[in-house]
Order: structure tokens, then C-alpha cells, then sequence
């Protein structure tokens, strides 16, 4: 088996009563959005979709309103049925599971985080905690020791037999958290969990679940609509628009090399200090043409994985040009004051 | 504005007017350029009336002065041919042909020798003649106001003609602002609105006004049209009997008849299931000894609703046992009981269904309206016929008139669950089994708590009608009480009515608070 948790290939999603008509046709004529809406009544929800995601990865989706990302992260655990493509999960076709098998996979492979919470009003944060252990049909012994354990980790012991109302906003979403964690899934699906919630909240719990994350190793699909909140938090993101995946790569891929347009405006924004490394700003040893030669003993030498933001705290020690060495000790490469400036102002650019 | 701005401002308006294009859109910017009123004169709308209306397409205009004018034609004509005071007439002459009778009825006493007799009947002839003298007075008095009515119609014209002209120009500006905004609006005049509108006044004039200034419009209106309207087709009154009305309602009876005859056993098993949960409840509430039964209520009010509560329960109990009403209450409470609860029991799975599928809320939703406005009297009728008359009948009736509020309100609920939170409860594995025991019965326990206290308060109202199909209790003790107009054991029967519902509807209320209020 390869280390593919999730899988998606070609997915489509078009909403309305001649969705399979539409489809027919998009394949066969390439219409557009607005020609389908006007020839069919129908949405075009999701485009042709394909990614993978790997086990213990954080996988950000990150897109505006409208740009299908929420769609798209239904179609996982199959609270929306794709039009076209194939999704598997953990190495099943989750289109062709039974009912009862998805209930299954959905009760114990799959925790989702919502971004309104969805809390059961009338049950205590226990009880909503143990809710999917319920649906699975274990004791209350065991619930309550799960859900014990569950709000411990998100740092809400003692929260135990209070109502979801008397609970603030971000402490309701931890809720929601811990009841993603209680059937000990795979694989979180995160809708926007921290949207809703005020900034300062926001980066607590960012902070909080990246910690979580990282004792955990769970394969997580992170929809957000926040590029910082998707830098800080995802191992790959990908970008979406009008339920297209423009771009997929990692946050430093994602703002060194912005596919198109669309993703070097979003990308503008994002200050690059600890973001963009040594590796993609240097200028390679053999290349490096100097008026002087590098007194390469005086120079300073630092890893080729040091961020910007250190590179240019050792700039600011020394007359030299910085060395660049790869992981056995070798120079590499050579930044300057120049690359460096030209580095922070737009990346590799 | 500049020139070009004013020059477009009034293309636009003549675009809407098309004929007399310029003249309106000069008295437009007239009527938009002030804030208040200003004068404006239409002398094509003082000249034609509703019919200017119908032709510019302003039904309002056509409509309202369409009946002013009538009114005003119908004063000028009774002043000119009206016979005023024909009915004081027609009375004077029945009062002289009953003096006469009295006279000649006196006279044949006097020839009989009963000169007593005879000079009572003479009295009565005074009086009669002074009662037909005012009426000739008042006979003459009426026809030497025909003068008067016509002027007063003269005037009435004119001053509705000024209106007319003064108003039209507005009339006509507020329909060129809901033109502007699209709303299918007729721009000039249009042919068809003028044949309309002429169509309309040569029905509703000729006749109205024959009605109200002829003695005799039937006998008028068949001269003039050949005894086509008013002889065979009579004017004053609809032409038709109540003979359609029979035959359908022979029908129904019949109908209803071979419902009867051939569902008999359907009908006597609803009646026998009625009567088993009526059963039980009286025995519950009859056969057990009061003071057993004033206990568990006084307790249950004291747990549920608070010690408030318990004492107006009790003092209620007090009432209805002292006023000798206990059994009757408890006879009346299981007719209720039973009921509500066969309300509950059918009208709660109804309401969650209704609650899931649109479609069968559509078809429903009728049916409920009339279960809920179809006077309770409709269709105590026909359970006459279907279940006899006595206590299952009654109850039935109740469940017909009460159960629409649980079934609403219930579907209300189901459909008020947010869907975010039953996607949650799906996406964490939930089969639909489990939302519905888990997610959405739970969310939707307020109004369905609301319902089936509506529900209970519904059933109470229908104490005294199911009476009427022989349901005992403290109904029929009030039934008792309007047939005798026996006004003081009316008041006690609907006291002790009145005390039942609250006592029910508290504890109710409780219940509610209890399982509701801890969010």
C-alpha cells in the first residue's frame, strides 16, 4: 500500500436535476460555468479535482467564498456525492461502500470539525464529546472515560457536565475538536474550524491544534480561507477558484512561485521572512561572478535551510557575503546583500 | 437639471403617455416640482370620467368614480321620476281599507246590539286614522323633497366632475412612476380598456340605477328588454330556488348513508378503540378514590410547576368537590385525557412526517386548515350518522378539532433543526434511525411541547359541543343550564370548566419548563 491516505481523482460536482446531462456535456463540449447554468440549470460546484494526501500530513485547502473548498471536503467522508470521479479513502473506494459500511467509516475512521460547531444544544459537553462513540454503540463507561481524555487534550477538563451554550465561542469549537478526536479517527476533516472566531482565539487554537497535530500524526484536510492561517498550519496546501485546484505545493513553493495570477495577488500579502530559505534565494557557488573573490574564510556559513529572517540577522554582523552549505558541510552557494534584499522583497524573483 | 436632463425627463413621460405626450409631461414636472399640492386641471378626465380612467388604463380612478357618479345619476333621478313616498302611500291606503273593515265590523255590533263591542271597534279605527294620517303627511312631505334630491344630485356632480379633473393628473403620475419601475403597466390609451370599461358601466349603471328610482324595477326592466331581465330572470332577487341545493344535498345524505351501512364495522371499530382509552382513563380517575386522586394532582402540580401552583390546584380540587362536581370534572377530564392523547399518539409520527417531506406537507396542509376552520357543528353531523351519539363520538369530535396543533407544530420543529447540526450528526456516522431519536426529536422538543399544550387547551373548548352528541360531563351540565337559561348553574359549570383547563394547562406548562428550560 503507499502511503496515500486520501485520494481523489477527477472528482466533479455539479449541482441541480440534470447534473448527469451536464456532466455529458461538459466532457464532450468543454462549456463553461454560465453556459451550463444557462443550457442546464445545474452548478458546477467542483472542477475535475485530483490530489493525494499523505499519512500524518496537514493538507490545506484554501479558496474565497464560492470556491468550491467546502464542497470539496463533503465529498470525503460522502456527505456529498461526487458527479464524476473516484475518491478513496484509506484505501477503499468510499463510492462504493453500502450505507452501513459508510456509517461505519464515518464512526470510525473519519472526525469532522465544523466551522459553526454543530453542537447538540441539549446534551452536555460530555455527552456531545461521546456522541460519535454513542452512534457506534459503546458503553457509557467507556464514553465517558474517551471523552474524559478527549477534552483533556483540547484543555477543557472540567468542562465535563456544562451545556454547549454556556461555553464561549472558542472553547465551544475546542468542544468540537475533541468530539472529532473521540473515535480515535485516521483522518480529521477540519471545515474551517477557526473562521468564526476572533483573531486572537483564532492563534491560540491554531496553536493549540498544531501542537495536538504533532503528538497525534493525523491525516488532516484543513479547508480555510485564511493563507495565513494555511502557511502556519499545512505541510502542502492547495490552492482552490471556482472549484478548480489551481495550485498544490508546499507554503514556500506556494509563495516563491505563484502558479497564476490569482495566487500571486493572495500571495502579495504574506510576508516571506520565514517562509522563503537559503536554498531558493543563493546563487551557486560556480555561478557567482564577484568584482571581489570570496574570501571564503572570513565568510560566515549557515545551512541551506535557514530562513530569510536569520539570514538577514547574520547580514546585519558582517561585511562578507554568506556562504550557503548543503547538509554535509560543502558550500553550495552564495547570497549577497543584493540577493538577500531581492529575496525578501518578492522571493525568488 | 440641465437642458438635455429635462429634455430626456420629458421625452420619457410622453414615451408613457403617447397621446397628449406634451400636455402631461408639463403637468408631471408641475406635480414633481412641488412638494405639496399644487392645482392641475384635466379636462378630458372632468369630461369623461371613469371612462378616461379605463381608457388610460388607472382602474382605480375608473372603479372609485365609477360609483360616485352612479350615486350621484341615482339622486338626480329620483328627483326627476322617482316615486317619493309611494311606500307611505301604499301604507296609507292598507291603514284606510283596515279603518273601513273596523267601521263595517262596528257597524254589524250595533246592528247586533253590542253597542260596547261596537265602540271598541271604533276606537281602534281613531287610532288607525291618526297613525294614516301621519303617514299621508309624511307621503306628501317626501314627494315636495323631490326637488331638493335632484338639486342635491346636481351638485354632487359637478362637485365629483371637479374632483375628477383636479385628482387625474396625480392619479396618472403615480401610474407613470410604477411604469418607470416595469411593472407591466399600459403606456397611453389603449382600445380594449376603453370597451372594457364601457362594457363595465353599461352593466352595473343601467340597472343599479332602475333599482333605485323605480317602485316597481322588475316590472321596468321587463318592458324595456322585452321581458327577457326582470320577468324570466327577475332582478331583485337570484332567479334560482334552493333546487340545486336540494338535489346534492339528497345526495350527500345518501352518500353518507352508504358509508354508514357499508363501513359500519370500520366505524364501530374506531368507537370500540375510543371507548377502551376512555375506559381506562375513568377508571384511573373515577374508580380510584378522590382523596387518592386529589393527592397524586396536588403532588404532581407541587413537583412540576412549583408550590404556586400546587395551591391554586388545590383550591381548585376544593371548588370542584364542594360544588358537587367531582365526578362530572373526572368524567369530563377523560374525555379530554382521551382525546389529547390519541392526539398526541397519531399527531406526533403525522407531524415528523410531515415535518420530512414537503410533498406530503402540501397535501396535508389543507386538510389541516379545514380540520382546524370547519365549524365543529359540520361535522358533528356526520359522526352522528358514522358512531351514534354518546362519549366516543364526542371524543372523536375533539380529536378532529384539536389534533392540528400537535401535527403542526411538530413538523414546525422537525424542519427548525439546523441542518448543520443534523450534517454533523450524519458525518459522525448516524443512521437515520439515530438522528431522528438523537438530533432532530430532541431539537424539536419546544415546539413540540407547545404543541401538545395547544393541543390539550383545544380539546378543553370542545367540552360543551361534544356535549351535544351526548358526551356527559361538565359540558352537558352547561348544555343543561342554556335550555333552561338557568343562569347561575351556567356560571359554576364554566367555573369549573375554566378551573380544569388551568389546573391542566400549569402542570402542563411545567412539564414543558422542566424539560425545555435547562438551555
Amino acid at each position: 500500500m503507499n502511503s496515500h491516505v486520501i485520494t481523489l481523482e477527477g472528482v466533479w460536482k455539479i449541482f441541480g436535476e440534470n447534473a448527469d446531462a451536464a456532466m455529458a456535456a461538459i466532457l464532450d463540449r468543454s462549456l463553461s460555468k454560465a453556459e451550463v447554468l444557462e443550457e442546464f440549470a445545474c452548478v458546477v460546484g467542483i472542477v475535475d479535482v485530483t490530489f493525494s494526501v499523505n499519512r500524518g500530513e496537514i493538507f490545506c485547502v484554501m479558496g474565497l467564498s464560492g470556491s468550491g473548498k467546502s464542497t470539496m471536503v463533503r465529498h470525503l467522508n460522502r456527505l456529498i456525492e461526487p458527479t464524476a470521479g473516484k475518491i478513496s479513502i484509506l484505501g477503499r473506494d468510499i463510492l462504493e461502500l453500502s450505507s452501513t459500511e459508510l456509517r461505519e467509516m464515518r464512526a470510525q475512521k473519519i472526525g469532522m470539525v465544523f466551522q459553526h460547531m454543530a453542537l447538540l444544544p441539549h446534551r452536555t459537553v460530555r455527552d456531545n464529546v461521546a456522541f460519535p462513540l454513542q452512534v457506534r454503540g459503546e458503553p457509557k463507561s467507556r464514553r465517558w472515560q474517551v471523552s474524559r481524555v478527549c477534552l483533556e487534550r483540547v484543555n477543557l477538563s472540567g468542562y465535563e457536565d456544562r451545556y454547549p451554550h454556556e461555553l464561549s465561542g472558542g472553547m465551544q469549537q475546542r468542544v468540537g475538536l475533541a468530539r472529532a478526536l473521540a473515535s480515535d479517527p485516521d483522518v480529521l476533516l477540519m471545515d474551517e474550524p477557526f473562521s468564526a472566531l476572533d483573531p486572537l482565539i483564532r492563534r491560540q487554537l491554531q496553536d493549540q491544534f498544531m501542537a495536538l497535530s504533532a503528538e497525534l500524526q493525523k491525516t488532516t484536510v484543513f479547508i480555510t480561507h485564511d493563507l495565513d492561517e494555511a502557511i502556519r498550519i499545512g505541510n502542502r496546501i492547495a490552492i482552490m477558484n471556482d472549484g478548480r485546484i489551481i495550485q498544490i505545493g508546499t507554503p514556500e513553493e506556494i509563495v516563491t512561485n505563484p502558479a497564476d495570477d490569482y495566487v500571486r495577488d493572495f500571495v502579495e500579502g504574506i510576508s516571506k521572512l520565514k517562509l522563503v530559505f537559503a536554498h531558493s534565494i543563493m546563487v551557486p557557488v560556480d555561478e557567482y561572478e564577484h568584482p571581489h573573490r570570496v574570501d571564503s574564510d572570513h565568510c560566515p556559513r549557515v545551512h541551506h535551510g535557514t530562513d530569510l529572517d536569520h539570514l538577514i540577522d547574520i547580514a546585519t554582523t558582517t561585511d562578507h557575503v554568506i556562504v550557503i552549505t548543503d547538509d554535509d558541510g560543502t558550500d553550495i552557494g552564495v547570497i549577497d546583500r543584493a540577493t538577500l534584499l531581492k529575496g525578501v522583497q518578492g522571493g525568488k524573483a | 437639471m440641465t437642458d438635455s436632463e429635462r429634455m430626456t425627463s420629458l421625452q420619457e413621460v410622453e414615451d408613457f403617455a403617447v397621446q397628449n405626450g406634451s400636455y402631461y409631461a408639463e403637468q408631471f414636472a408641475r406635480i414633481q416640482g412641488k412638494t405639496g399640492y399644487t392645482w392641475t386641471w384635466n379636462t378630458m378626465a372632468a369630461l369623461f370620467g371613469p371612462l378616461w380612467g379605463a381608457a388610460r388604463g388607472i382602474w382605480g380612478f375608473f372603479w372609485i368614480f365609477l360609483v360616485l357618479e352612479l350615486f350621484a345619476l341615482v339622486q338626480i333621478g329620483r328627483g326627476l321620476w322617482g316615486e317619493l313616498g309611494a311606500e307611505q302611500l301604499v301604507r296609507y291606503e292598507r291603514l284606510m281599507a283596515n279603518i273601513a273593515r273596523r267601521e263595517q265590523q262596528a257597524a254589524e255590533l250595533v246592528a247586533a246590539g253590542d253597542a260596547e263591542g261596537a265602540q271598541a271597534k271604533l276606537d281602534i279605527a281613531d287610532n288607525l286614522r291618526a297613525v294614516a294620517d301621519n303617514a299621508l303627511v309624511a307621503a306628501e312631505a317626501a314627494s315636495g323633497k323631490a326637488l331638493t334630491i335632484l338639486l342635491t344630485g346636481l351638485v354632487l356632480v359637478v362637485l365629483i366632475k371637479i374632483a375628477e379633473g383636479t385628482y387625474a393628473n396625480y392619479a396618472y403620475e403615480a401610474q407613470y412612476l410604477r411604469f418607470r419601475s416595469g411593472k407591466n403597466v399600459q403606456a397611453g390609451i389603449r382600445r380594449s380598456t376603453i370597451i372594457f370599461g364601457t362594457v363595465g358601466m353599461i352593466a352595473i349603471w343601467p340597472l343599479t340605477l332602475i333599482r333605485f328610482t323605480v317602485a316597481k324595477p322588475d316590472e321596468m326592466v321587463a318592458g324595456l328588454t322585452g321581458g327577457l331581465l326582470g320577468e324570466k330572470l327577475t332582478i331583485t332577487t337570484f332567479p334560482v330556488g334552493k333546487e340545486y341545493f336540494a338535489l346534492l344535498a339528497k345526495k350527500g345524505d345518501n352518500g353518507f348513508d352508504w358509508l354508514a351501512i357499508n363501513f359500519g364495522d370500520v366505524f364501530d371499530g374506531v368507537s370500540a378503540a375510543i371507548r377502551q382509552v376512555l375506559d381506562w382513563l375513568e377508571l384511573l380517575l373515577i374508580q380510584t378514590p378522590w382523596p387518592v386522586v386529589m393527592f397524586v394532582t396536588v403532588v404532581m402540580a407541587l413537583r412540576l410547576a412549583g408550590p404556586r401552583v400546587a395551591i391554586f390546584t388545590a383550591a381548585s380540587l376544593a371548588y370542584l368537590a364542594f360544588m358537587g362536581l367531582w365526578e362530572l370534572a373526572m368524567i369530563t377530564v377523560a374525555l379530554i385525557g382521551a382525546g389529547a392523547f390519541l392526539c398526541v399518539l397519531f399527531g406526533i409520527p403525522l407531524g415528523i412526517w410531515f415535518g420530512k417531506s414537503r410533498r406530503a406537507y402540501a397535501f396535508a396542509e389543507p386538510v389541516l386548515d379545514f380540520m382546524q376552520t370547519m365549524p365543529a357543528f359540520v361535522y358533528l353531523i356526520p359522526i352522528i350518522a358514522f358512531f351514534g351519539t354518546g362519549k366516543p363520538p364526542g371524543v372523536l369530535a375533539t380529536i378532529i378539532f384539536a389534533m392540528p396543533p400537535v401535527i403542526r407544530l411538530t413538523a414546525l420543529g422537525m424542519r427548525g433543526v439546523p441542518e448543520s447540526t443534523k450534517e454533523a450528526a450524519i458525518a459522525f456516522g448516524c443512521s437515520p434511525r439515530q438522528l431522528l431519536f438523537n438530533v432532530e426529536l430532541p431539537l424539536a422538543l419546544p415546539s413540540i411541547m407547545t404543541g401538545i399544550n395547544q393541543t390539550i387547551l383545544m380539546a378543553l373548548s370542545m367540552v360543551v359541543i361534544a356535549s351535544l352528541i351526548g358526551a356527559e360531563g361538565l359540558g352537558a351540565l352547561i348544555l343543561e343550564a342554556l335550555q333552561y337559561a338557568a343562569k347561575g348553574q351556567g356560571l359554576l359549570g364554566g367555573l369549573a370548566i375554566l378551573f380544569c383547563a388551568m389546573v391542566i394547562d400549569r402542570i402542563a406548562q411545567g412539564v414543558y419548563r422542566q424539560k425545555v428550560g435547562g438551555r
